[in-house]
């Protein structure tokens, strides 16, 4: 789509999403897929005596952000608070600067440094406030809580006193171009919002969990984040949130593959059935046709980890790689893995995906590495690990 | 000694090798590190690490 999508709408009177949804895209990072596109969501509140915009969009829809703003009779804007330096919602800020010469930026000392370093605003343009730090609009108050690694080391919330709105930025966000303001359909919204914590949130999980209780603490009556559509119900995302960053894990098993001539394949298959008979789920992903977004979801919860890979020249195949290289940098709570896979002439293919898994606290369980096609002998060796498996679930207590 | 693993980034703190960038020395315990000390790689706080 083309032009204006999206005009603003109103929260609760003065308080106005003003942001932009982008249906098209679908790729952020050049990396996340959008299967469902996205919303950089921006909010307007206006005091008595002084209007606050909180947060930006991505520059591509600056004029659409601009466009609401004009439309809705903005002429003055005193204050924008930045609760993340990242692009996709402080990268309008110059633009915002230019139509509004005399605001003030609102943000943490951290995040001003990064909007100098990211985007050259200039260190004039700044009001830096200090943990739970308030600013009055005139009857509404804007409390600041600095809350470092919910995604950035700079991330801030900002919470609307009066109308209890929390502006939580990317915490709590999903990925989901809707033309709903509220959340509507809560099944659809729980999978994107976990999707999105799979691939943003999940490496600050340690952090994160210490904040939803600081959440619940502000008792919100409306939860607005910066990407998706907003929560009236925040114990629906706080509840989500408190399960998927707490240290319980499932009955579950996540095997990433890629097979070239089958003989990998032929493990997958016996491997998923001997741990179907098990009782214990699994989860393939043919990586060939994997959308990661879909494989870092599944490992939220995933009790345990087995790569299936077949040997290119000496190592692992680099789809493998791509898969294993992620799952270190997001670091999931899994407690388990192990790798499975064939060669033809030798190679190292188990032992460089372990010591690519270097950055997860992880058991790891014997490998099972087969020359050619497996003959019984192989799949003994796939029995083996299921129950291994079985039995370090049990004693997790999760069967 | 122990070593320890940034919640962060994944950075493991190993008292044996010290960190020689900071200018910490092998053999200095995780618990010696100073309160203000963060994370080489990601900058965390010292309280984001735990035991690997």
């Amino acid at each position: 789509m083309t032009g204006i999508d999206m005009t603003a709408r109103e929260i609760v009177p003065g308080v106005f999403s003003v942001g932009a949804i982008d249906w098209d895209r679908r790729l952020f990072d050049e990396l996340i897929p959008l299967p469902q596109g996205t919303s950089y969501n921006a909010y307007l509140v206006k005091g008595e005596e002084k209007a606050a915009l909180i947060d930006t969009v991505d520059p591509a829809k600056e004029y659409e952000l601009i466009s609401n703003l004009c439309r809705m009779g903005i002429e003055r804007i005193d204050y924008v608070v930045i609760n993340h330096a990242e692009q996709d919602h402080a990268g309008s800020l110059p633009m915002i600067l230019e139509f509004f010469p005399d605001a003030v930026i609102v943000t943490n000392e951290k995040c001003k440094d990064l909007l100098i370093a990211l985007l050259h605003v200039p260190a004039e343009k700044f009001r830096v406030i200090r943990d739970r730090e308030k600013i009055s609009l005139g009857k509404r108050t804007l409390q600041f809580i600095i809350t470092p690694w919910t995604h950035w080391p700079e991330t801030q919330l900002t919470f609307l006193e009066e109308d209890r709105i929390l502006f939580p930025c990317d915490l709590f966000g999903s990925h989901i171009a809707t033309s709903d303001l509220f959340m509507s359909d809560e099944r659809t919204t729980y999978v994107a919002a976990k999707r999105y914590y799979a691939e943003i949130m999940m490496p600050f999980r340690t952090s994160i969990r210490g904040y939803v209780g600081t959440v619940r603490g502000l008792n919100p009556a409306i939860i607005a984040p910066s990407h998706g559509p907003l929560y009236k119900n925040p114990s629906f995302i706080l509840d989500a949130y408190a399960d998927w960053t707490s240290d319980t894990v499932k009955n579950e098993v996540v095997l990433p593959y890629v097979s070239m001539h089958g003989s990998t394949l032929k493990m997958v298959d016996y491997f998923t059935d001997a741990l179907i008979a098990r009782g214990i789920a699994v989860k393939p992903f043919n990586l060939s046709k994997t959308d990661t977004g879909e494989l870092a979801m599944a490992m939220v919860d995933a009790a345990t980890v087995v790569i299936a890979t077949p040997t290119v020249l000496f190592g692992p195949h680099p789809l493998v790689v791509y898969a294993t290289y992620l799952a270190n940098l997001l670091r999931p709570k899994v407690r388990y893995a192990s790798v499975i896979g064939s060669y033809g002439w030798g190679g190292k293919a188990s032992e460089t995906v372990v010591k690519m898994l270097d950055h997860v606290k992880v058991e790891v369980l014997e490998p099972v590495m087969v020359r050619g096609l497996s003959d019984e002998t192989a799949l003994r060796g796939l029995d083996r690990l299921a129950d291994e498996i079985l039995k370090k679930h049990q004693e997790l207590n999760l069967v | 000694m122990a070593t320890y693993m940034c919640m962060i980034c994944g950075h493991i703190y190993d008292p044996s090798a010290g960190e020689p960038v900071q200018g910490i020395k092998a053999g200095t315990a995780f618990d010696q590190l100073a309160d203000t000390w963060s994370c080489p790689v990601c900058s965390a706080e010292k309280r984001l690490f735990q035991k690997a």
